[in-house]
C-alpha cells in the first residue's frame, strides 16, 4: 500500500488502482462519468479533476482516474482549481444536454443533475441550438436509448466489451456528432442488458420495465439478495410507498457479483407484486377453505404433526438458514424440493441452479430432491407439511391437485393452492418482507432485508416455526 | 543584426531530377551512402542516436521535440526484449501543410534511408509508414521505392549483407486529422477508432500493441541521412543554435507563388513571402497571416519580420508548428478565416473529451454566427472563456489546444473585426459567402 | 471460375487480405486498409453486408467494425454516386475561391453537398484539407487530385466525366 495525503489526512492507497479509487475508498468525493470501478479507465469525461502536488513540482490539476498513486502525493479534492475545472466541464456537457429532467426516469439519481447542482454554475451561456438525435430508440425488450441525453462516457460500450466479452454497442461517428449505436437495427441480446442502465450516469439508457413507473425519491430501498439462482447477487430492493416492488438493482459485492446482476434476476420483481397473497390462516371446512384464527390453525397443525411422527416435511429452497434450522429441529428428515436446472447458466453470474439456498439447507441436513420424486413420496404419505415461499409452485398445481384427499396436507406459503388434499394453510412473508440468510453456491452468506411490510396477518416464518415448536415439543420422534 | 543564415539546399536537392523517385537516380545522387556508413562503418546504435542528438535535429511534424532525445527514450533491449516499432507519421493533415508529400512523391528513397538508419539506432525491426489515405501518389511512390529497395537488399533481411534486418510496411489512414497525433495514429494503426491515448504512458514504453514505439514525422526522418553523411556540426551550421537545419516551408493563400520552399530555420517570414512567394498577390497588402498551420493562429501583418525558428516565434506569441504559412490580403476577412478554421476542429475532434467535443462545436457555432452577422458583443468574451476552458493541457491530446490557440489569437489581434461584424450585423468586407444551399447535408 | 466466397467477400479480395494481415503481429491492424480495399472493389461504399463480412474475416463483431468505419471520413456508409467529388473547403482553398469551386461542382453535377445527384452519377462532398494547399483551390475526383482550379477548369473537368 502507498501512503498519500488526502485532504489533509494520511491514508493508504492501493497502488494497483488509480487515484480516484483511493479518494472514493476514503470517502472523499470526486465526481466521475467515464470512470467506473468495474471497467477499464479511459480518462475522457475530464470531470474527475483533483489537485495533486508531488515533490517539488507545483500543484497541478489532473484527472484522478488516470493518475497513479505515488508515495507522498498530496491530494486535494476540494481545491478551488479542481472545482473550477469541473465547473467548466459541466458547462460543456450541459450545452447540448436536453432539459428532460421533468420526464426523465433518471431524475433524482442522475450524476449530471447531482454534479451540476453541486459544482455547476447554474446558468449556461450557450444560445446555440441543441443537437437533434434519436430520443426513443428501442434497443430490444430491456433498454431504451435517448441519444440526446448521452454524454458519451462510453461506459455502456465498455461494459459489453469487457464484462460480457461480446461487444454490442459502439460509439459511431466522431466529435460532437458521435452517437451510441448498435449494428443496424439489431436489438441488444443476452442476459445482462439491464446493467447498462445502472451504469449510464444520465438518462440515456433506461429500462423499459421501469419507464415512467416511479420517481426514484419515492422509492424506499433495502439491501438484499437476489433469489433467482444460487449466485445470490447482492441487490437493492426498491419499493414504492411501502407496497409494490418497483425495481431491483445490483449492489457492489466483490466476492459475489462485483457490480452486476443478470436480467433474469433483475426483472423477477413482478413476482413480488402478484395479488392473492395468503394472509393469516385458512382451514378446510364444509364450504371449502375458510379463514381461521392463526392460533387455532397452529394448534391443529401441531396436533397433526404429533399424531403422525412420519409426516413428510418438504421445504422450499427459498427458506433462509434461520428458518431451515428451526424447521430441522421440528422434522428429523426434511426434504428440499428443487426445480430443474436452468438453461440460463453462463460464465458470468448465473449458476444454472435456481435455488438461492440449496447449499445452506443441504448443509443443515435437508435432502434435495426433484419435484417429481417429492410428489411420489407425498402420494404415499398420510400427513405432509409444505414450508416456504413458492413451495407449492415448485411441486406443481397439477401434481398437488392429483394427490388423494386421504393425504392431510398443510401449506405455509405466500399464495394458497386450493387442492383437495389441502386442509390447512398459513401465509408467509416473501423474500422482500423478511430478514434472513441464504448461502450461495460458494458458501457466501447473503442477507435478506425487510424492504416492505408483509401483508396483514402474515407473521414471520421463524415465529410460526417457533410457535409450532413450542406446541409440538417432543411430539415428533427423533 | 545577426549574420545572414547559410543557404544550402539538401532536402529538396534531388526532387527536380527526372525520375527522382527511383532507386538508380537516388543512388547516383548520394543515396544510401549514409546507411552504408552506419552499417559497415563500425557504428553502434547508441552512437547513431548520439549523432542525431548532437545535431539538434528537432521534430518536423509540428511539436519540435528533439529527435535524438526521443529516440533515446526507447528502452534498452537487454532490459526490454519485446518487439519494438517505428511508426512514420505521414498523416500530414494540418491545414496549410503539404511538404511531406513532396518528399514522399519525389524522394521516397530519402525517407526510406532515414527510416532504416532510425531503425538501426533504436534496434527496431519493423517500421510502418502511416500515410494519410488521400495521398495516393505518396503511398504508391513510397511503396514502390520499398519494393525497389527490397530487391536491392536494402530492406528486409541481412541489409547490405550485415546482421541488420528491417521491414517497412505501408499503412493507409482514412481521412481523420486526429490520426496525425502520435497516439491516435497508433490506435488507428491497430485497426481501431483513432482515439488518442492519455500520456503517460508514453509510446516508448507503451506504443503499438503495448510495445516500445517511436513515432517520427517524414521530414524529420528525411533529415537523418544528411545528418549522418555530413555530420552533426554541418547540420548545426544551418539554421539557428536552438533550431538547427533546414526546414520545408509551405506558403499558401494570397501570394503570387504559393509553394514549398526549403530554407534554414530562423529565416524571416518576410523573406519567405517576398523572396520565395513573390509577395502578396494582385498588388495587395498583407493583412494577416498564419505562421505554422491553422493551429498556430492568425498574426497581424506587423509581425511579418519574425524569424521562423521555435523560440523567436514563441516570443512573438505564436508557434512554429509545421511552418505552413497562410497569407491573407486586405480583402480577406479574418472572421471568415476563423470560422473555417473552427469548423475544421469541430469536424476533427475525436469526441472523447467533454471540453473538446462540445467546445470545438461551440466555438464553430459562435464564429459562424458572428461571421453571418448574428453575433453578440458578449460572444467575444465567451470565445475567450471557452477557449480558456478547453486549454492548455486540459484534455487527452492537444486538439483542444489547436482550436483554442487561434481563438485567443483572433480576439487578441483582430478584436476590432469581430466587433465590427457584431455592430454592423454583417461582414464589413462583404466576404461572407454563407449559402444555405451549399451546406453539407448530414443524412 | 472464382472460388466460392469465403465469409461473403470475393476470393481475390480475400487473397489480398490474407497477404495484408501478414504485415502485422495482430490481424486486426489490417482492418482499415482492408476496408479501403473493400470500398474500392465493392461499389464505392461499405454496406452493412460488407461490414458483416469484414467483421467475420477479422473475428470481430459487426458493431465493432461499424464503429471503426464510421470514425473515418473516407469511408462511405451510404451509397455514393458513380463518381465521388470532394471539394476542399479548408483555409488555404477558401482563400483562393473554394466556395466557388464547390458551387460550380454542384451546378455541373446536379448533386448537393453530401448527396448523390438525381441521376446517380455523382456524389459531391465538402472535404477538409487534402494537403494541396500550395496548389489551391482543388478537388478530388475518384481519389485523384485536381489542383490549381478555376471555376471554368472545374466545370470542364467535371463536365467531361463519363
Amino acid at each position: 500500500m502507498t501512503k498519500i495525503v488526502l485532504n489533509g489526512r494520511e491514508v493508504e492507497a492501493d497502488p494497483k488502482k488509480p487515484l480516484i479509487a483511493a479518494c472514493h475508498e476514503h470517502a472523499s468525493h470526486v465526481p466521475m462519468y467515464c470512470y467506473h470501478p468495474g471497467l477499464s479507465p479511459v480518462g475522457s469525461c475530464r470531470i474527475c479533476q483533483v489537485e495533486v502536488k508531488q515533490g517539488e513540482m507545483p500543484p497541478r490539476v489532473v484527472v484522478a482516474c488516470r493518475t497513479p498513486v505515488a508515495e507522498g502525493m498530496i491530494v486535494d479534492t476540494e481545491a478551488p482549481k479542481a472545482h473550477e475545472a469541473r465547473r467548466q466541464c459541466l458547462e460543456f456537457l450541459l450545452k447540448n444536454h436536453p432539459l428532460d429532467c421533468p420526464i426523465c426516469d433518471k431524475a433524482g439519481e442522475c450524476d449530471l443533475q447531482d454534479y451540476a447542482f453541486a459544482e455547476g454554475q447554474g446558468e449556461g451561456r450557450s444560445v446555440e441550438p441543441r443537437r437533434k438525435l434519436e430520443k426513443r430508440k428501442s434497443l430490444g425488450d430491456v433498454i431504451v436509448l435517448d441519444q440526446e441525453r448521452c454524454i458519451l462516457c462510453s461506459r455502456c460500450v465498455r461494459f459489453f466489451e469487457e464484462v460480457t466479452e461480446k461487444p454490442q454497442l459502439t460509439v459511431a461517428g466522431l466529435g460532437a456528432r458521435s452517437t451510441i449505436e448498435t449494428f443496424g437495427d439489431r436489438p441488444l441480446a443476452g442476459n445482462y442488458q439491464g446493467n447498462v442502465a445502472d451504469i449510464c450516469p444520465v438518462g440515456a439508457l433506461t429500462l423499459k420495465p421501469f419507464r415512467f413507473q416511479a420517481r426514484v425519491w419515492n422509492l424506499s430501498k433495502a439491501p438484499s439478495t437476489c433469489g433467482e439462482c444460487s449466485r445470490g447477487c447482492s441487490i437493492t430492493i426498491e419499493v414504492l410507498r411501502k407496497q409494490d416492488v418497483k425495481r431491483l438493482r445490483p449492489r457492489p459485492n466483490p466476492a459475489v457479483n462485483r457490480f452486476w446482476m443478470c436480467d433474469h434476476g433483475r426483472f423477477s420483481f413482478p413476482r413480488f407484486n402478484r395479488p392473492g397473497r395468503l394472509g393469516g390462516a385458512l382451514r378446510r371446512g364444509a364450504r371449502g377453505l375458510e379463514p381461521v384464527a392463526r392460533e387455532a390453525a397452529l394448534d391443529e397443525l401441531a396436533e397433526r404433526l404429533r399424531l403422525d411422527p412420519a409426516a413428510l416435511v418438504v421445504a422450499s429452497p427459498w427458506l433462509t438458514q434461520e428458518e431451515g434450522a428451526l424447521l430441522k429441529a421440528l422434522a428429523p428428515a426434511p426434504l428440499l424440493v428443487t426445480p430443474p436446472p436452468s438453461p440460463l447458466k453462463d460464465a458470468l453470474l448465473h449458476t444454472g441452479d435456481p435455488c438461492p439456498n440449496r447449499r445452506g439447507l443441504t448443509e443443515l441436513g435437508f435432502t434435495a430432491l426433484e419435484a417429481g420424486e417429492v410428489v411420489a413420496r407425498l402420494a404415499s404419505a398420510a400427513t405432509a407439511l409444505l414450508v416456504g415461499e413458492r413451495v407449492a409452485e415448485l411441486l406443481g398445481a397439477e401434481a398437488l391437485g392429483g394427490l388423494s384427499g386421504a393425504l392431510r396436507l398443510a401449506l405455509l406459503d405466500t399464495h394458497v393452492l386450493d387442492v383437495p388434499a389441502l386442509e390447512l394453510a398459513l401465509g408467509v412473508p416473501d423474500s422482500s418482507e423478511r430478514t434472513g440468510t441464504w448461502l450461495n453456491v460458494d458458501g457466501h452468506a447473503g442477507n435478506l432485508a425487510h424492504a416492505r411490510p408483509a401483508p396483514a396477518g402474515v407473521a414471520p416464518l421463524t415465529r410460526t416455526l417457533q410457535e409450532l415448536a413450542r406446541r409440538a415439543s417432543g411430539a415428533l420422534a427423533r | 543584426m545577426s549574420a545572414p543564415l547559410k543557404r544550402e539546399v539538401y532536402l529538396l536537392s534531388r526532387v527536380g531530377l527526372v525520375d527522382s523517385h527511383t532507386l538508380p537516380v537516388y543512388r547516383a545522387n548520394g543515396g544510401y551512402q549514409a546507411l552504408e556508413k552506419v552499417l559497415t562503418g563500425g557504428y553502434t546504435p547508441a552512437q547513431v542516436i548520439q549523432i542525431v542528438k548532437d545535431s539538434g535535429l528537432r521534430g518536423r511534424g509540428g511539436a519540435g521535440f528533439s529527435a535524438g532525445l526521443k529516440w533515446s527514450f526507447m528502452p534498452d533491449p537487454a532490459k526490454d526484449p519485446r518487439p519494438r516499432y517505428l511508426a512514420v507519421n505521414a498523416d500530414e493533415s494540418e491545414p496549410g501543410t503539404c511538404k511531406d508529400r513532396v518528399l514522399m512523391e519525389r524522394d521516397p528513397h530519402g525517407l526510406i534511408e532515414g527510416i532504416l538508419i532510425a531503425c538501426f539506432a533504436m534496434r527496431v525491426k519493423t517500421a510502418y509508414v502511416y500515410v494519410r489515405g488521400e495521398y495516393r501518389l505518396s503511398h504508391d511512390r513510397v511503396r514502390d521505392a520499398i519494393a525497389e529497395a527490397r530487391q536491392a537488399g536494402l530492406v528486409g533481411q541481412k541489409i547490405l549483407g550485415t546482421d541488420f534486418c528491417c521491414d517497412i510496411w505501408m499503412h493507409k489512414g482514412a481521412g481523420a486529422y486526429i490520426c496525425g497525433e502520435e497516439t491516435g495514429l497508433m490506435e488507428s494503426l491497430e485497426g481501431k477508432r483513432g482515439h488518442p491515448r492519455p500520456k503517460p504512458p508514453f509510446p516508448a514504453g507503451f506504443g503499438l500493441w503495448g510495445q516500445p514505439t517511436t513515432v517520427n514525422n517524414v521530414e524529420t526522418l528525411a533529415n537523418v541521412p544528411f545528418v549522418i553523411a555530413r555530420g552533426a556540426d554541418w547540420f548545426k551550421s544551418l539554421g539557428t543554435p536552438k533550431s538547427p537545419g533546414n526546414v520545408l516551408i509551405g506558403i499558401s493563400g494570397h501570394v503570387e507563388r504559393p509553394g514549398v520552399y526549403e530554407l534554414p530555420l530562423g529565416i524571416s517570414a518576410r523573406t519567405v513571402l517576398e523572396e520565395c512567394a513573390g509577395g502578396v498577390w494582385k498588388g495587395r497588402q498583407l493583412k494577416a497571416w498564419i505562421p505554422g498551420g491553422s493551429s498556430t493562429g492568425l498574426l497581424p501583418a506587423s509581425k511579418i519580420d519574425v524569424a521562423l525558428d521555435h523560440d523567436s516565434i514563441r516570443e512573438a506569441g505564436s508557434m512554429l508548428g509545421t511552418v505552413a504559412m497562410i497569407m491573407l490580403d486586405e480583402t480577406a476577412c479574418t472572421v471568415r478565416a476563423m470560422q473555417v478554421i473552427a469548423r475544421f476542429y469541430d469536424h476533427e475532434s475525436c469526441g472523447q473529451c467533454s471540453q473538446c467535443r462540445e467546445g470545438t462545436e461551440w466555438l464553430h457555432q459562435i464564429f459562424a454566427r458572428i461571421e453571418r452577422g448574428l453575433g453578440r458583443m458578449q460572444d467575444i468574451e465567451l470565445l475567450s472563456a471557452l477557449a480558456g476552458g478547453m486549454a492548455p493541457a486540459k484534455t487527452i491530446c492537444a486538439l483542444a489546444d489547436a482550436a483554442a490557440i487561434p481563438t485567443h489569437a483572433i480576439v487578441r489581434h483582430f478584436r476590432a473585426e469581430l466587433e465590427e461584424h457584431v455592430r454592423l450585423g454583417r461582414c464589413p468586407l462583404g466576404a461572407s459567402s454563407h449559402a444555405p444551399e451549399l451546406e453539407e447535408a448530414h443524412a | 471460375m472464382s472460388d466460392s466466397k469465403r465469409e461473403g467477400l470475393p476470393a481475390e479480395l480475400l487473397r489480398e487480405l490474407d497477404e495484408l494481415v501478414t504485415h502485422y503481429p495482430e490481424k486486426r491492424a489490417a482492418l482499415i486498409p482492408a476496408l479501403h480495399r473493400c470500398q474500392e472493389e465493392l461499389g464505392g461504399w461499405l454496406s452493412p453486408d460488407v461490414l458483416e463480412a469484414v467483421a467475420a474475416y477479422f473475428a470481430l463483431e459487426p458493431v465493432e467494425v461499424f464503429g471503426v468505419a464510421s470514425f473515418y471520413p473516407m469511408f462511405h456508409l451510404r451509397p455514393v454516386g458513380k463518381h465521388v467529388v470532394g471539394v476542399c473547403h479548408n483555409i488555404a482553398c477558401e482563400l483562393r475561391g473554394a466556395e466557388e469551386i464547390l458551387a460550380t461542382a454542384c451546378r455541373v453535377t446536379g448533386a448537393k453537398p453530401g448527396r448523390v445527384s438525381a441521376d446517380g452519377r455523382f456524389t459531391v462532398t465538402r472535404v477538409e484539407c487534402q494537403g494541396a494547399c500550395t496548389a489551391a483551390p482543388m478537388l478530388v475526383l475518384d481519389g485523384a487530385f485536381h489542383e490549381n482550379l478555376t471555376p471554368d477548369s472545374a466545370a470542364k473537368l467535371l463536365g467531361g466525366v463519363r
